[in-house]
């Protein structure tokens, strides 16, 4: 894939703690890519700006395209942002499933750090009818908002400390 | 039978060809005048059409270019070359292919060029218009009372129209419409054409599909493609795969329109187009992760034949 190599990216998903980032290790030759994180882009924005304090430039991509860096064979290792683990599983940030089952699939190691806040289980569904506080949908269409999912135990390969 | 405007969504009348451009709906309806093959490349490249709305623009293309001076069929051949590069990952050349070789026919019989390309064209169009009806119906008869259906990005109206006709039927359903970033197609235009439809729906972040299925709030997922290869793997609007992986995981039935093709023999042979970055790290023209951060967007991902339940094919040969 034009000027990336196979197993070439970090991929992260939610928003992670500053602590938790400052103890990322990325090897040299190594990307950083950063799923959005739709509504808020939290993710996008906080994980990008952590990273570039660290020297580290991210790649940011839209939730619906960490398919395609696993389908390319791309992605080295996968971060998600944890709320709560224990042995059944853990509360990650939504859009952790998608990783996990990916990964899973493409045999890519996946792993939990602590995610920045613990935030409500339903988000505003205003949120998802908007962009960056600009209406996108049509007036009246229902949004449905959850903000965190469960992650069962059988995705998850190895735990942070 | 109801008709969304997504699913015819270019018309020509006279020597204009007039595009819906759906990066304004469903705030605006609005049609593009394009009367040349340098206006069809600009509405397909700048995405003021997509999927079906593309096919359209292609063949009517050859009919705005059928007056032009000297060699008809070298004229045609050059247009069929601008319109295929135009956008990598779609077959284009499968279509201009057959329009030009019906030129170059006439020529060597003798035969009236333009006549031929544009009965050629026209009867290409009613063919695929029926036979996309029939897909419709098909879809319809696929949807099942009860059924909460999960769709990315847009069906080119199809999707909506088989809604119609099946909550006409008297089935009771419905749909979680994924946002589909950075265009936002599903959240524009799939929960504006569903409503339209008489569907009840809800658009849900792009990461929101794990939870969806695991939690069993949706039983069917339903999504075009844009390119199919011999073996049945498809390429579709990027998120596909991930849909596709999920539904397999989850049990869940992935039911895919395609437009059966044997111009390449596997996904792995399609081309990806990789579109400009900016498109989803700025909004109205503004940095939305900063300006050091860098973005990387693929427009597509293929979506192998064995993670597809159920292939609602067209026949679009002439």
């Amino acid at each position: 894939m034009q000027g990336y190599k196979p197993g070439s990216i970090v991929l992260l998903q939610g928003v992670f703690g500053a602590g938790a980032l400052k103890k990322l290790k990325v090897a040299k030759g190594m990307l950083v890519f950063v799923c959005e994180g739709r509504p808020s882009l939290e993710a996008g924005k906080v994980n990008s700006k952590a990273l570039l304090a660290r020297g580290i430039t991210p790649t940011v991509i839209c939730d619906n395209m960490a398919g395609f860096l696993f389908f390319k064979d791309m992605v080295k290792e996968v971060y998600l942002a944890c709320q709560y683990a224990d042995a059944g599983g853990a509360l990650c940030d939504t859009g952790a499933l998608i990783c996990a089952v990916l990964a899973k699939r493409h045999n890519v190691p996946l792993k939990l750090m602590p995610a920045k806040h613990k935030t409500r289980f339903l988000g505003n569904p205003e949120d998802i009818v908007s962009f960056e506080g600009v209406r996108i949908t049509p007036k009246g269409t229902k949004g449905y908002v959850p903000l965190v999912e469960w992650v069962p135990g059988k995705y998850l390969c190895k735990k942070s400390k | 039978m109801y008709e969304s405007p997504l699913f015819w969504p270019a018309h020509i009348k006279g020597k204009t060809l007039f595009v819906l451009d759906e990066t304004l709906v469903p705030s605006k309806m609005k049609y593009i005048p394009v009367k040349d093959v340098k206006g069809a490349v600009a509405v397909i490249r700048s995405m003021k059409t997509r999927a079906f709305g593309q096919f359209l623009v292609v063949l009517n293309t050859f009919l705005l270019e059928l007056d032009a001076r000297g060699d008809l069929v070298k004229h045609l051949e050059k247009v069929a070359g601008l319109l295929n590069n135009s956008r990598p990952t779609f077959p284009f050349a499968e279509v201009t292919g057959i329009i030009v070789a019906v030129a170059r026919k006439a020529k060597a019989n003798g035969a009236d060029v333009r006549a031929a390309v544009a009965k050629t064209v026209q009867g290409f169009l009613a063919g695929i218009r029926e036979r996309r009806l029939e897909r419709v119906r098909q879809l319809a008869a696929a949807l099942e009372y009860g059924d909460c259906v999960l769709t990315h990005c847009n069906v080119s109206g199809e999707l909506a129209m088989a809604a119609a006709i099946a909550i006409k039927e008297g089935k009771k359903l419905k749909f979680f419409a994924t946002e589909t970033r950075p265009y936002m197609q599903g959240a524009k235009l799939t929960t504006w054409e569903l409503a339209k439809a008489g569907a009840q729906v809800t658009v849900v972040a792009d990461n929101t599909i794990g939870l969806l299925m695991a939690e069993g709030r949706v039983n069917k997922a339903v999504i075009g493609s844009d390119r199919s290869a011999a073996n049945g793997d498809i390429a579709n609007k990027v998120g596909s795969y991930q849909i596709a992986v999920l539904a397999h995981e989850f049990g869940i039935p992935l039911i895919v329109l395609t437009q059966p093709s044997k111009g390449v023999k596997s996904g792995e042979d399609m081309p990806i187009e990789l579109r400009d970055a900016d498109e989803l790290l700025k909004f109205k023209g503004r940095a939305v992760f900063g300006t050091k951060t860098k973005g990387f967007y693929p427009g597509f991902d293929v979506v192998p034949h064995s993670l597809i339940t159920k292939a609602i094919p067209i026949h679009a040969g002439l």
